[in-house]
């Protein structure tokens, strides 16, 4: 895994970076540019992460700034909580996704309310950095989704960058923002390489479209971004035009590019690993039918994650989206039959 | 290896509680612990009876409607004022929703103090203008919260204490064990001061702990534990002074637990004769903390009765001020609900916003077409 | 247990004497309850206790003179009572729960506002179809929807601008029909229907009512009116304005049928404010001509044919609708003979007339075909009995018969 040092030279020179050394490089960053950001968490510091995302921090800025907490959840969100209420800004980690459900009542009872508590008087501005998802083989409690738990509750924002490049500008931003956000980091692209620009043009808020087309829209985030864009590629092949919106911010959501693609095209497919059931999609789903049901040929369709535990990593291939599984969703958005059998758009 | 300045015996509570008052208010020599000044104790007393009388005027207020619930303080005078009073201006206060008696004595306004109770708001004050954080009711989470505080203002270099107010049953919870934990590693600056008033609404101690206190719970986190007479608030006093000034010249936290008692119901709804007696209660209203203090300044002839009496009608005279203001009703504007949710409101709140103020416009036209329709129905 | 004292009602009180107790030992009391009334130097004052619970004391009497300050009512918060039925009372963390206050949508429904404003369909982009079911109809039927001009809001193409396109009729139902014979529905007793639902109930409830009718010969009447109304340039007058007259004239004959009966007591006036029966839209009306007594014919025919107008257009006021001394009720239009009318409570006697038709009629000892019509008068028999209401309905009978009588009258 690269260093600081080595990754200040790779973004310099235009090198791709993978997903990890983006993220490191942001907060390394974010930690030069201002005294007051602090990273912290369980292994964060010396290890420097079990993802190796912190790498080479604590040696960077020093153990008050960069630092190892004792084994609790809890007890890591709600000190950060106190810090922020003391001007401070911490970015603290939570191992692994399902590892952070003892904050959660930190999270929702404390982070996302405190600043609709005060009437605006006291703000948190805390970053909350989850590894979520799976598709790394993981035993069990390594893979969960659980961002609906967030999405879910007012007051927070939640990010998730699909790509190594968002990665960057997503964490810069959400260490920026004022209110407290939930950073999905999908473990599985950790590795994925790009070339990375330290500008950002694109608000925290604001969804992308990531590949055009004019047939069907799919819309997706974090993980499944990569493989839906793989959907899109293959559909080519069967004569579609697949445009593909990586939402990249799930809370607040991007009513108005969803909409102005979903008006266009006619169709649309939400695909997260997620299971489905009360699963973002639904959200999702339930939005596009309202503000887009007179330009729909067809029903908004979901491919997620069965309505199941997270399964064992020797039968994970089951469960998550597949480039088939989003193909045959395509192919079930009533296609009109033209003379020569082939399908073609309504 | 963790290496600790404070043997174990040391980090444990002595074998009584610690007094500096008998019940019947004579002073009683203390090891290693001094009499507050004169001045001290004349203000204890003072903002007890003033305290006292907030309380019983809430829960009065409660009675007629006025407020949702009141939590009483009531019998736990002692420990809201004192722990107030030994704290200094740049320290913070992390309250619970029983201890709005401590709020208001830390100089917010009652009214202010009484927006949450009465379901005005969730908060009704700034917690940087007196250095108070909200009242907090999911038990034991602000621990964690003046943890933070502190640690930050050690990192800062800031002279400040944090101090959290916890209850009996607070002590159970997981993030009680994990403030504690971290408090230590880090040497924070922050004061745990448990209230133990013997109730979690109806769970009486025995069923809370099985430790010999709550204080001797500090030696497993290597915090030092003192256990105190709550309802000595000269006691009180001291102990947390001792302690904030302990906190603040980088020794690291203390864990205190004063032993009270709650002379009222959990809230106004409660019914406490389901499930403690009446001669239990008896006992300790004899213990009675304001009154401890009145008889020691009295014998001391620190309080003539005159000076008694003009504090019961000041008491008073703020009472009916209390019951004054709050009896203009609160104007509630429903666009608020959308405003603080976020620094800066998302389009979508917005729309939400306007979505809400066109319904209740549509509505309040119903109302008055009804209203029209039925007066023309009656003549 | 709480004692409310006498507070300061204002302006610098010093006393006030008890008047009445709204209470007493034993009552469960809400917050802000008027418990009792007290007489100042300036005012009777009634004061609200701000506690709830049982009364458990009270410390004086009508008539005692209290001190401000002094005990007034000692209240026990006793927490029986505390919430009115099927509500919680004050709970452990809050107010409780509160009956729902009823509210109610306007008729007219807005179209749900769409999420984001509605933009208008791209140059290149897909048409605005009301719903998939009928983007599917076009599809089936070869219809493109650019082609397709749509009438909806915005350009939205409806189902209907499809089936136009299509050149299809809507089709006509086969079958069963998707709601079956078994389909109730439910309409609450509301607004207007309510209140006259109401007086009709209460009319029959408390009126022990008669009926006395008469078939009558209106021949010679309907000539005399279809001469009177030969001149196209004078106004109409309408048979019941003919027979409004001849009412008005039958009551100064017999004033008692003129009247009301308000708590025991006939109250009877020199007015004739004659209600007539209206069916309008929104349900029976009984619109009022005021002082029809001291209107000609033809005023009398322009009155009601005005109040029937505004009734049918819903604008009459308040005014117009109230005050009737005696009532007129044409059922005939309905095309029926005879009618057990229900009085319009609180007045004494109602005059009806049914329809109009030929019927074999004893004219100068021989069979004839005459234009024949029943004419019932329901009363209340506490005010009068049959003699003045036979009398008075003969009367008017006559006057049908032999109009040119009325003049001896006029």
């Amino acid at each position: 895994m690269t260093t600081t040092a080595e990754q200040d030279r790779a973004l310099a020179a235009g090198q791709a970076v993978t997903m990890a050394g983006a993220l490191n490089q942001a907060l390394s960053d974010a930690l030069s540019e201002d005294d007051t950001v602090l990273v912290f968490g369980e292994d964060v510091g010396t290890l420097g992460g079990v993802f190796r995302i912190t790498s080479g921090l604590a040696a960077a800025f020093g153990e008050t700034r960069v630092f190892d907490t004792p084994l609790a959840e809890s007890g890591i969100v709600g000190t950060a909580i106190g810090m922020a209420m003391n001007g401070l800004r911490p970015v603290v980690e939570m191992q692994f996704d399902a590892f952070a459900y003892p904050a959660f009542e930190q999270i929702t009872s404390h982070l996302a309310k405190l600043r609709n508590r005060t009437r605006g008087r006291v703000g948190l501005p805390i970053v909350i950095r989850i590894p979520y998802g799976g598709g790394i083989g993981g035993v069990e409690h390594h893979c969960d989704s659980s961002e609906a738990y967030y999405t879910h509750t007012a007051g927070l924002r939640v990010v998730t960058p699909g790509t190594p490049a968002d990665a960057y500008v997503l964490l810069r931003q959400a260490i920026k923002s004022p209110d407290p956000v939930i950073f999905l980091e999908p473990k599985r692209r950790y590795w994925s390489k790009e070339v990375v620009s330290a500008h950002a043009d694109i608000p925290m808020d604001r969804a992308v479209v990531r590949r055009s087309g004019s047939d069907v829209t799919l819309i997706t985030y974090g993980g499944a971004l990569a493989t839906t864009l793989e959907a899109a590629q293959a559909a080519e092949s069967d004569d579609r035009s697949v445009e593909v919106i990586d939402l990249r911010s799930l809370a607040p959501f991007d009513d108005e590019t969803v909409t102005a693609s979903v008006k266009r095209t006619g169709r649309a497919i939400v695909v997260h690993e997620a299971s489905r059931f009360c699963g973002y999609g639904a959200e999702v789903a339930a939005r596009v039918s309202e503000q887009c049901f007179h330009y729909l040929e067809a029903p908004v369709l979901r491919v997620a994650g069965f309505d199941i535990p997270y399964p064992p990593p020797s039968l994970e291939e089951y469960h998550l989206p597949s480039v088939d599984r989003i193909l045959a969703a395509i192919d079930r958005l009533q296609w009109r039959e033209t003379a020569s059998g082939a399908q073609a758009a309504g | 290896m963790v290496t600790s300045p404070m043997t174990p015996e040391r980090l444990l509570p002595g074998p009584t509680p610690v007094t500096l008052l008998d019940a019947a208010g004579q002073a009683v020599p203390s090891d290693g612990l001094d009499m507050p000044a004169d001045q001290v104790l004349l203000a204890l007393y003072r903002m007890m009876v003033l305290g006292r009388r907030f309380d019983t005027q809430a829960t009065a207020l409660t009675k007629q409607g006025r407020l949702a619930v009141y939590p009483s303080a009531r019998g736990q005078e002692a420990c809201q004022i004192a722990a107030v009073a030994a704290l200094r201006p740049q320290d913070w206060l992390f309250p619970t929703y029983r201890d709005s008696m401590a709020v208001t004595a830390r100089g917010v306004d009652p009214v202010q103090v009484l927006t949450l109770l009465r379901g005005d708001w969730h908060s009704g004050y700034d917690p940087y203008q007196k250095r108070v954080a909200p009242q907090c009711t999911p038990l034991a989470t602000n621990t964690l919260h003046a943890v933070g505080m502190a640690r930050a203002a050690a990192i800062k270099g800031e002279d400040m204490v944090a101090l959290v107010m916890l209850g009996d049953g607070a002590t159970s919870e997981g993030d009680t064990h994990a403030a504690l934990n971290f408090a230590a590693v880090w040497k924070a600056p922050v004061v745990f001061l448990v209230q133990n008033n013997g109730y979690a609404i109806s769970v009486p101690l025995s069923k809370q702990t099985a430790a010999p206190s709550l204080a001797h719970k500090g030696i497993g986190y290597g915090v030092p534990g003192t256990l105190v007479d709550g309802n000595d608030a000269a006691a009180v006093y001291a102990v947390v002074r001792r302690a904030v000034t302990s906190a603040a010249s980088g020794a690291g936290p203390a864990l205190i637990e004063a032993l009270t008692y709650r002379v009222e119901a959990h809230t106004n709804a409660d019914d406490a004769t389901r499930y403690r007696s009446r001669d239990e209660v008896d006992s300790w209203l004899a213990r009675d903390p304001v009154t401890r203090l009145r008889e020691h300044l009295g014998r001391r002839g620190l309080l003539a009765a005159a000076d008694v009496a003009a504090l019961e009608a000041q008491a008073e005279a703020e009472a009916a001020a209390l019951r004054q203001r709050m009896n203009t009703g609160t104007r509630h504007d429903p666009a608020d609900l959308f405003r603080y949710v976020y620094a800066e409101q998302t389009p979508e709140l917005r729309r939400q916003q306007h979505e809400l103020a066109a319904e209740l416009a549509e509505l309040e036209l119903a109302e008055l077409e009804e209203a029209g329709t039925r007066d023309d129905d009656d003549r | 247990m709480a004692a409310f004292v006498l507070p300061d009602l204002g302006e610098g009180l010093t006393e006030a004497e008890i008047v009445t107790w709204h209470v007493r030992v034993g009552d469960i009391v809400a917050v802000d309850q008027e418990v009792v009334e007290v007489e100042t130097a300036k005012a009777v004052v009634a004061i609200p206790v701000p506690f709830a619970g049982r009364v458990a004391e009270l410390h004086a009497g009508p008539g005692d003179l209290l001190a401000v300050g002094d005990p007034l009512i000692t209240v026990s918060d006793d927490h029986a009572g505390f919430g009115t039925d099927g509500e919680s009372g004050n709970v452990l963390i809050g107010y409780g729960t509160t009956a729902a206050r009823p509210r109610r949508r306007r008729s007219a429904q807005h179209e749900p506002s769409m999420l984001i404003t509605e933009r208008p369909a791209h140059s290149n982009g897909r048409v605005p179809v009301v719903s998939p079911i009928v983007r599917r109809l076009a599809r089936n039927a070869g219809i493109d929807l650019a082609s397709v001009r749509g009438s909806g809001r915005d350009g939205l193409v409806t189902r209907q601008d499809v089936e136009n396109a299509i050149g299809v009729r809507p089709a006509v139902r086969t079958g069963p029909p998707a709601t079956g014979s078994d389909q109730v529905t439910r309409t609450p007793l509301q607004g207007i229907r309510k209140v006259t639902a109401d007086k009709l109930s209460r009319s029959r409830r408390e009126i022990p009512e008669a009926t006395v009718w008469v078939d009558a010969d209106a021949t010679e009447l309907l000539s005399l009116r279809a001469s009177l109304n030969a001149e196209d340039a004078e106004p109409k007058i309408s048979l019941l304005a003919l027979l409004s007259r001849f009412a008005i004239l039958g009551l100064r004959r017999h004033p008692e049928l003129n009247a009301k009966v308000e708590d025991g007591v006939i109250v009877m006036g020199p007015a004739v404010h004659l209600g007539f029966a209206a069916q309008t839209d929104r349900g029976l009306l009984v619109p009022v001509v005021a002082q029809a007594q001291a209107r000609t014919l033809e005023q009398l025919s322009a009155a009601l044919a005005d109040s029937t107008l505004r009734a049918r257009q819903g604008i009459l006021g308040p005014a117009e609708l109230t005050g009737g001394t005696f009532t007129i009720n044409n059922y005939g239009v309905f095309g029926v003979d005879g009618s057990a009318a229900i009085i319009n409570h609180p007045e004494v006697a109602i005059l009806g007339i049914g329809r109009i038709i030929e019927r074999p009629w004893i004219v100068r000892g021989q069979v004839a075909a005459r234009h024949l019509t029943q004419l019932t008068l329901a009363f209340d028999h506490r005010v009068c009995d049959g003699q003045t209401a036979g009398g008075f309905l003969r009367f008017v009978a006559d006057c049908v018969e032999s109009p040119a009588r009325v003049l001896r009258y006029l």
